[in-house]
C-alpha cells in the first residue's frame, strides 16, 4: 500500500495550465469594458467565497467527526487537513477584495460606496447607515483577518498535530487527547465565526435585505460542495492507486453524508423561502422577486441540480456504492453549488450598480424606500453571459480556481502520509463496513 | 404455523460481535448450517457473512411515502381549490408553498407506519404473539450462534461442539424451542 502522494510534474502543468487558463480568462474579462469591471471582481469574489468556504467546512468537519469520537473517516482525515490548508490562500484571496474596497477599485457592496453612512453626502442611505456600525470597511478587513486567520490558526495546530502523530510510539494518545481539545474549541468558534463571515461576504451584497436563516443556508451550501470535492478527489486517488485503506463502504458513507445534506440545504432554502413568501412583506420578497424575475432559469435551475438530482440519483444504495453514478452525482451538485454562490452574489452586486452615483439617475433619491416597487423591471431579463447567466469566461475562471485550490491541495497532501497510521482509530477506519 | 413446531436447538453465546463474526466465517469455512444469529445490537457486515439478501422494505417504504405525497397534496388541492376555497393571507387558492411542509409530513407519516406494519406482517409479529427465547443476555450483552439439531448424529453434535470450543464461545446449551 502506497501512503506517501507524489505530486508529479504532469499533474502539476496540468493544474498551473489550468491556472493559467483561469487568469486568461479574468484578464479578459476585467478588459471587456463594463463600467467599474464589475463582471471581473464579482467573479473574483464568487469563486474566492466559494473555495474558502470548502476549507473551511474541511476543517469544521474534522472538527465535528473527530468530538463526535467517528473512527470511519481516519482514512480519509488527511485529504481533509490538506483541503483545510487551502484557508491561507483563500485569506490573501479575499485580502484582495478588502483592499479593493479601501482603494476603490470596485463596488461590489453598496455599504462600500463613498458617503453611504453621511447624511449631507449624495449617496446618503438611511438603512446603511443603520448597519454601518457592522458593514464598513474596517470591519470588513477586520473580520476577514481575525475570522479566517483563527481558522488557519486551527487547521494547522491540528495538521501539526495529526502530522506529529505518526511519528509517536504506538499506544500512546496523548497527541489524540490533545486534537480531541483543540476541535472540541473550535467547533463553537468555527460555527459563529462562520455565520458573521457569511453576513460580511455573502449577505451584505444585498445591502438593505437581511435574513437570519442565510448564514446557514450558505454554510450548508460549502458543506454539501466540500464533500462533492472530496468524493472526487478520493476517486482521482484512488484511481492512481493510492488510498487504498478507502473502501465502497466509506464512499458509500461520503455519498449518504451528500444525499443528506443536499436534502438539509433544500430545507433550509425552503423555510428562507416560504417565511418570506408567506409573510409578503416588501422589503424581503425583492430577493426573490429579483432572482426569480431575472434569473429564473438558474433559480430554478439550482433546485433541480441540488435536491432533485442528487435526491432522485443517490436514494438507492447501489449507487451510492457504485463509483461512476456516485462520481456523476458529486460533479453535479458540486457545479450546482456553484451556481447556488453565483445566484447569491450576483443579482445584488448588480442591483447595487443602480446607486452608482450617476449610474441610474433615480435609484439613490428613494434610498430604502420603494426599492421593491418594480425595480426589477429595470433589469435585462434575457439572459446576459456573465451578469444572468455564467458565461464562458466564468466557467474559465472557475476552473482557474479549482486548478488552484486542486494545486495547492495535492501539495499538501504529497507532505504527509496518506494513513495517519498511529491515530487510536486507525483499525476501526481500515474495517468499516456500514 | 408448520414452521415453529418444536425445534432441537444447540446454541453458543459470545462475549463479542468480532468473535462472533469470526465463528461465522469459520462455520462459513466448514459448511455448518446455521440456523439463526441474534444480536442485542445491529452487527455490520454480518448479513453479507450470512449470506441474507438485501431487504426489500425499503422499495416499500418509497411506494408508500410516494401514496402519502400523492394523498397530502392531492387532498389540499381539492379542498383548496373545489371544495371550500378561501383567501389566507391574500395568496392565490392553489398556493403550491403552502402545501410543501404538510405535504412532507404526510410521506414521512405514510411511509413511517406502512414500513412498521409491513415488518410487522413479514416477521409474523402481532397481538399474542410469543416468540420463544433462546437465552435472555442475547437482549443486553451476549452474541448467540444457534445450529438446528433435529435427528442429527452424535457424530454432527460432537462437530458442533468442537466449533464452539475452537471458536471461544463463552457457553454452550440445547434447548427445545
Amino acid at each position: 500500500m502506497n501512503n506517501n502522494f507524489t505530486f508529479e510534474g504532469k499533474q502539476k502543468s496540468i493544474l498551473l495550465s489550468g491556472i493559467g487558463l483561469g487568469i486568461v480568462c479574468m484578464v479578459l474579462t476585467f478588459f471587456m469594458g463594463d463600467h467599474g469591471a464589475v463582471r471581473f471582481w464579482s467573479n473574483f469574489l464568487h469563486n474566492s467565497v466559494f473555495f474558502t468556504g470548502i476549507a473551511y467546512t474541511a476543517l469544521f468537519v474534522i472538527a465535528a467527526f473527530t468530538t463526535a469520537y467517528a473512527g470511519w473517516f481516519i482514512v480519509i482525515k488527511r485529504i481533509w487537513e490538506a483541503i483545510s490548508l487551502f484557508l491561507v490562500v483563500g485569506l490573501v484571496l479575499m485580502m484582495v477584495i478588502a483592499v479593493g474596497l479601501w482603494m476603490g477599485y470596485h463596488d461590489l457592496y453598496h455599504w462600500g460606496i463613498h458617503g453611504v453612512a453621511d447624511v449631507n453626502s449624495e449617496t446618503y442611505d438611511a438603512l446603511i447607515a443603520g448597519k454601518s456600525a457592522f458593514l464598513n470597511k474596517g470591519w470588513y478587513t477586520f473580520g476577514t483577518l481575525a475570522i479566517v486567520g483563527s481558522w488557519i490558526f486551527f487547521a494547522q495546530k491540528l495538521r501539526s498535530l495529526s502530522v506529529a502523530e505518526d511519528d509517536y510510539t504506538v499506544g500512546d494518545y496523548g497527541i489524540h487527547k490533545k486534537i480531541k481539545v483543540w476541535t472540541a474549541v473550535f467547533l463553537p468558534i468555527g460555527a459563529f465565526t462562520s455565520s458573521a463571515i457569511i453576513w460580511l461576504w455573502v449577505m451584505s451584497v444585498d445591502s438593505h435585505w437581511y435574513s437570519t436563516l442565510y448564514a446557514w443556508y450558505a454554510t450548508a451550501s460549502w458543506w454539501v460542495s466540500c464533500l462533492c470535492l472530496t468524493i472526487l478527489i478520493i476517486l482521482y486517488l484512488k484511481s492512481k492507486n493510492y488510498l487504498q485503506g478507502v473502501t465502497v463502504e466509506h464512499m458509500h458513507d461520503l455519498g449518504k453524508l451528500t444525499f443528506a445534506f443536499s436534502i438539509f440545504w433544500t430545507y433550509l432554502w425552503f423555510s428562507q423561502f416560504m417565511l418570506i413568501w408567506y409573510s409578503n412583506v416588501g422589503e424581503e420578497t425583492i430577493y426573490f422577486r429579483e432572482r426569480m424575475d431575472n434569473y429564473p432559469v438558474l433559480f430554478w435551475g439550482n433546485l433541480a441540480l441540488n435536491f432533485i438530482l442528487p435526491f432522485f440519483i443517490l436514494m438507492r444504495n447501489d449507487t451510492k456504492r457504485k463509483m461512476g453514478s456516485l462520481a456523476i452525482a458529486a460533479l453535479v451538485v458540486l457545479f450546482g453549488h456553484w451556481i447556488d454562490f453565483f445566484l447569491m452574489l450576483k443579482p445584488g452586486i448588480l442591483h447595487t450598480q443602480h446607486y452608482l452615483p450617476g449610474n441610474h439617475g433615480e435609484a439613490h433619491h428613494d434610498a430604502g424606500g420603494h426599492e421593491g416597487a418594480g425595480h426589477g423591471a429595470e433589469h435585462v431579463s434575457d439572459a446576459v453571459a456573465g451578469f444572468t447567466m455564467p458565461g464562458l469566461l466564468e466557467i474559465g475562471t472557475f476552473i482557474g480556481f479549482l486548478c488552484l485550490f486542486l494545486f495547492v491541495v495535492y501539495t499538501h497532501i504529497s507532505k504527509a502520509s496518506l494513513l495517519p497510521k498511529n491515530d487510536p482509530y486507525v483499525e476501526e477506519s481500515l474495517h468499516h463496513h456500514s | 404455523m408448520a414452521e415453529f413446531r418444536s425445534q432441537e436447538v444447540l446454541y453458543g453465546l459470545y462475549n463479542d460481535e468480532e468473535i462472533l463474526m469470526d465463528a461465522v466465517k469459520v462455520a462459513n469455512e466448514k459448511h455448518l448450517e446455521i440456523m439463526e444469529v441474534f444480536t442485542p445490537f445491529p452487527v455490520h457486515g454480518l448479513d453479507p457473512l450470512l449470506g441474507l439478501t438485501e431487504s426489500r422494505l425499503h422499495i416499500a417504504g418509497f411506494i408508500y411515502g410516494m401514496i402519502g405525497t400523492l394523498t397530502a397534496f392531492l387532498f389540499m388541492t381539492w379542498v383548496f381549490t373545489s371544495d371550500w376555497p378561501a383567501v389566507f393571507g391574500g395568496k392565490p387558492y392553489w398556493s403550491i408553498p403552502s402545501f410543501i411542509p404538510i405535504t412532507f409530513e404526510v410521506t414521512v407519516l405514510f411511509a413511517a407506519i406502512g414500513m412498521v406494519v409491513s415488518f410487522y406482517i413479514v416477521c409474523g409479529l402481532g397481538p399474542g404473539v410469543n416468540n420463544p427465547i433462546l437465552d435472555k443476555r442475547i437482549t443486553d450483552d451476549k452474541f448467540c450462534l444457534a445450529f438446528q439439531t433435529n435427528g442429527a448424529s452424535e457424530e454432527e453434535i460432537e462437530t458442533l461442539n468442537k466449533f464452539f470450543n475452537d471458536t471461544n464461545a463463552e457457553e454452550v446449551s440445547t434447548k427445545i424451542i
